[in-house]
């Protein structure tokens, strides 16, 4: 070979072997990588496509009949019932089983898509539905027994389907009806009347960021006093339910948001207070007559985006807090030193890991808690749980694993659990810390979403799915 | 003496020709008859029976899976807050990369109208992983699911991920019907 050849090749092995190592030195394999920044899903032309509709909070009202009453004598006035633990204080036993047609329908009454549930106030029935033909927040007045509508109040905001509309239900006392529609319009009216009393644009007086999904926050009506939790400037506020005059509010320095959870009363050592579970923290407002309307403290380590479940106040100062979408749950301790209140966090797991429930409030029940796992709680999704609070990650019982359910309600009634599954199927368990003991079911209804809380009232449950309410008679003969 | 009948050049090339002819007509008419009635089959995940479990992305034989998200938009709720776009517990619902919940940035979020939001499977991203289906099954409508894609599978005589599914979610299944589409009620082999 010639002597040139010998050098040259070589020197442009090595050339080309340095080009090379140059080239994949100098190249970034990531160049044509773009940032994920916020915004890039929408154009900049997007905000200013949207435009606040004016309301007229209450503005129609149409009458079917003079009469006022109704001949049932019991209630079940808000959530949650009178207790505020969806466990009815009823004596009137009930059915322990489904005969092979289930139980009497009553009636039953075709709605806008929704999940909000009814109140019972005298035998009489009281809905929030949002009518999707008049496209308008409508509060019903039915009667208990016979289903017959007495009357109904509404005001036209349009709302468009997400995963359903109307999802709260009214706090009735003797003299008020308090509603709030799924875009944060709060209505009072007077019960037996229907007179239109006020109405509060939350969303608008209160720069409130209406939660993913609407309204899910039910009022609260203490001591003549509508108690709602705005977010935006305001924490909480007291609202007299007679004139719509505001009481007190509570500044939101840290802009905790509202949540899809509802207000509820404590007590803790003698002292009330106003318990809710916001976003970006949970925290508690005084509802004692010489502090009413202080926070008294505040817990931040609870912080999750969507909140739908209430915080659930225990006798000794427990606090159990359980939210959805991988959140999982949390159990704080309250104390109190001189009048000052503080919290520790005793425990916080995820939901595969514990009790921690997505969209209803577990129960309380005999120093127990009971709620149904969420679909990422592993082997117990979907699996209706019982724990005590002191270790609500040690399974007392589940429903197994051949008993799943869904998001749908459940309730105490006459020493027995009922519980709506998704599907518009009503279980009855018996109520026990023992074991998961199921006594019967009937599917009631052909639907989908039974995710209601359901309410009862003489032994007459009102339970509804997506789009149908329904009254049933579980009375014993 | 002869039985044999004369035939000239002519005549037998017309004859050969028309039985050509014949034989090719017949055959085609075979062979279309055979395609049309011969059951071939694919791989297929059936979406009702998947967990999610995540061996589509690392046991397919491509350096990059043929399982690819598939979004079925008549089952989706469009929400804002979407379990198979964020992640759990998100600390904003933006397109901020901390949000998102896939690896690779295949999903596109897209605003419609309020409270509307529209989300896009960029396929050539999609990885096969199952994440977002995990997500959008456990929290929305299960409307992602994992899909083997035809135009990318070399259909092996053993899958390589069946082999090892865990819930035995793959199966052959016919290729004219080669997706098993959730959205699709009218599809009868659901399990």
């Amino acid at each position: 070979m010639n002597k040139g050849f010998k050098i040259l090749l070589p020197s442009l092995a090595v050339i080309a072997a340095l080009l090379a190592v140059i080239w994949l030195v100098g190249t970034d394999p990531t160049s044509d990588f773009v940032a994920g920044v916020p915004g890039e899903d929408r154009d900049a032309d997007s905000e200013s496509m949207v435009q606040r509709q004016v309301v007229k909070i209450g503005e129609f009202f149409e009458s079917f009949t003079n009469r006022k009453n109704a001949t049932t004598t019991e209630n079940w006035p808000w959530f949650r019932g009178e207790n505020h633990d969806n466990i009815s204080v009823s004596k009137t036993p009930l059915i322990d089983n489904f005969s092979a047609d289930g139980a009497p329908v009553l009636w039953q009454y075709k709605l806008g898509e929704g999940h909000a549930g009814a109140a019972i106030y005298n035998g009489l029935v009281y809905l929030l539905d949002y009518n999707e033909d008049e496209r308008a927040d409508m509060l019903h007045c039915y009667d208990l027994k016979t289903g017959e509508e007495l009357w109904r109040r509404w005001y036209s905001v349009n709302i468009k389907r997400n995963h359903g509309m109307s999802r709260t239900i009214p706090a009735v006392t003797e003299d008020y009806i308090l509603t709030i529609g799924p875009r944060c319009h709060v209505m009072c009216v007077e019960r037996e009347s229907g007179d239109f009393l006020w109405g509060l644009d939350v969303e608008a007086e209160y720069e409130s960021e209406v939660p993913l999904w609407y309204t899910g926050q039910c009022p609260l009506i203490d001591e003549g006093e509508a108690i709602i939790a705005p977010g935006g400037t305001a924490l909480m506020i007291g609202v007299d339910c007679k004139t719509g005059k505001i009481n007190w509010s509570v500044p939101n320095p840290e802009g905790w948001k509202m949540s899809h959870a509802s207000v509820l009363p404590y007590t803790f050592q003698g002292k009330r207070m106003f318990l809710y579970s916001a976003v970006g923290a949970v925290y508690a407002v005084s509802a004692e007559k010489e502090d009413r309307g202080t926070l008294l403290w505040a817990e931040k380590a609870w912080n999750h985006s969507v909140v739908a479940p209430s915080a659930l106040g225990m006798p000794d100062g427990k606090i159990f807090l359980t939210a959805g979408y991988g959140a999982g749950s949390m159990m704080i301790q309250l104390e109190e030193n001189n009048g000052k209140y503080s919290t520790t966090v005793l425990d916080e797991y995820k939901p595969r890991d514990g009790l921690a429930c997505e969209q209803q409030t577990p129960l309380f029940f005999d120093n127990h808690l009971i709620g149904i796992a969420p679909k990422d709680a592993g082997n117990y999704r979907n699996q209706l749980l019982c724990v005590h609070p002191s270790d609500p990650k040690n399974i007392i019982w589940a429903s197994g694993k051949e008993t799943r359910f869904g998001l749908g309600p459940y309730m105490i009634a006459d020493g027995k659990i009922f519980l709506l599954n998704d599907d518009g199927t009503l279980v009855i368990i018996e109520a026990t810390t023992k074991e998961y003991r199921e006594l019967s079911r009937y599917k009631f209804i052909e639907g989908h979403d039974a995710w209601a809380p359901l309410a009862i009232a003489n032994g007459f449950m009102v339970l509804r799915d997506a789009e149908t309410l329904m009254c049933i008679d579980l009375n014993k003969r | 003496m002869s039985d044999n009948k004369y035939i000239d050049r002519r005549n037998f090339i017309e004859r050969s020709f028309r039985i050509g002819l014949g034989a090719a007509v017949a055959g085609t008419a075979g062979y279309t008859l055979l395609k049309l009635t011969r059951r071939s089959y694919v791989w297929q995940i059936d979406p009702f029976k998947c967990t999610q479990c995540g061996r589509c992305q690392t046991d397919c034989v491509l350096p990059v899976s043929a399982v690819k998200c598939v979004h079925a938009y008549d089952l989706c709720g469009y929400c804002d807050l979407c379990g198979g776009y964020f992640k759990p517990d998100a600390n904003e619902l933006s397109t901020a990369a901390e949000n998102q919940l896939c690896p690779t940035q295949a999903i596109k979020r897209q605003f419609v109208e309020e409270p509307y939001y529209e989300y896009i499977i960029v396929e050539e991203l999609c990885i096969g992983c199952g994440k977002c289906v995990k997500g959008c099954t456990s929290f929305g409508n299960g409307s992602l699911i994992l899909q083997i894609r035809h135009d990318i599978c070399v259909n092996c005589n053993e899958c390589a991920i069946a082999r090892v599914c865990p819930s035995d979610a793959i199966s052959r299944i016919p290729v004219d019907e080669p997706y098993i589409i959730k959205g699709d009620f009218s599809f009868t082999n659901k399990s």
